[in-house]
């Protein structure tokens, strides 16, 4: 129990710290998880709840729609444009059936030190975002993008997916996870794409 | 004489065209989008045959080629096309670039 408990704080701790000291990625280093597993057998992959997990996956999709909007209208670039769009398009997607699910499981999401620190986290990347233009401002959302992403498919590997309890949430984050998986990959490709323009 | 051999052929060849348009009212493969990949990736159909695409994945997706485009396929829609000519098409994914597959038309 108190293994567990401290295994909590850290992952906690250690995500408020990042997404302070960095101002991106709030779920947790990877490295936090790990050691978790690794550490006693017993131990749940994640001492998140389903509402919990619920409000961290509705924040993530919610957070990614937001600066996608702001890069549809303010990227330079036409490749990070359709980038943004497309991450309009495809976590307005998902929010909505993740939505639908939680609205059919009655499950009422709940906030958590986690989806808190992503959302600040989120606030500090826009505001960073709205003093930037031109490539500047395309670099900055497309690195954040790829950050962001690395970050959400280790939190659903580590902890999301393996912490969800209700088979039909857990199943609908294994839906989620090849989506978020191609989007690092374009994510990259859109990267590398603007560090050749230099 | 020559004319007429030449009508001669045409009508064969119209004849012809009578059972190949008859054959389009073929078979009809699926294709399920899901996971971010069309299965099953590759096809072998042949000149006629229908292909039907479904999206059971959680975002919009769209099989787009040189000869068709499904257009946005929302999550649970379908779209299909009657394949007419022979040749390999390639296809993607409009909106995501690393989803492929290829359909063989014989």
């Amino acid at each position: 129990m108190l293994l567990k408990s401290t295994v909590r704080t850290g992952l906690f701790a250690c995500g408020l710290a990042v997404s302070f000291a960095a101002g991106s990625g709030a779920f947790g280093q990877a490295g936090a998880a790990r050691p978790a597993a690794a550490e006693t057998s017993t131990a749940q992959p994640s001492a998140l709840t389903d509402p919990q997990i619920a409000e961290i996956a509705a924040a993530a999709n919610q957070i990614d729609i937001d600066a996608g909007r702001l890069a549809e209208r303010k990227a330079h670039s036409k490749d990070v444009k359709a980038f943004a769009k497309l991450m309009v398009t495809d976590h307005s997607a998902v929010l909505k059936q993740a939505q639908q699910l939680l609205k059919k499981l009655k499950v009422k999401p709940e906030a958590s030190a986690v989806s808190k620190a992503l959302q600040s986290g989120a606030k500090a990347n826009i505001a960073a975002l709205k003093k930037l233009k031109g490539n500047a401002f395309d670099k900055h959302y497309v690195d954040h993008e790829v950050a962001f992403h690395q970050q959400l498919l280790d939190a659903l590997d580590q902890t999301l997916i393996p912490g969800a309890k209700n088979a039909q949430l857990k199943a609908l984050l294994e839906k989620v996870r090849p989506a978020i998986a191609t989007h690092l990959e374009h994510a990259k490709k859109v990267q590398s794409e603007l560090a050749k323009k230099k | 004489m020559k004319w007429r051999h030449a009508s001669q052929l045409v009508l064969s060849i119209g004849l012809l065209a009578v059972p190949l348009t008859a054959s389009a009212k073929g078979k009809t493969y699926h294709v399920v989008i899901s996971g971010m990949k069309f299965t099953p990736q590759t096809l072998t159909v042949n000149v006629g045959d229908t292909v039907e695409w479904t999206n059971e994945d959680i975002v919009p997706h769209t099989a787009t080629s040189k000869i068709f485009d499904s257009g946005t396929l929302e999550p649970g829609k379908s779209w299909k096309t009657t394949l007419h000519r022979q040749g390999a098409v390639p296809y993607r994914c409009h909106f995501h670039p690393p989803m492929t597959g290829s359909i063989e038309v014989k």
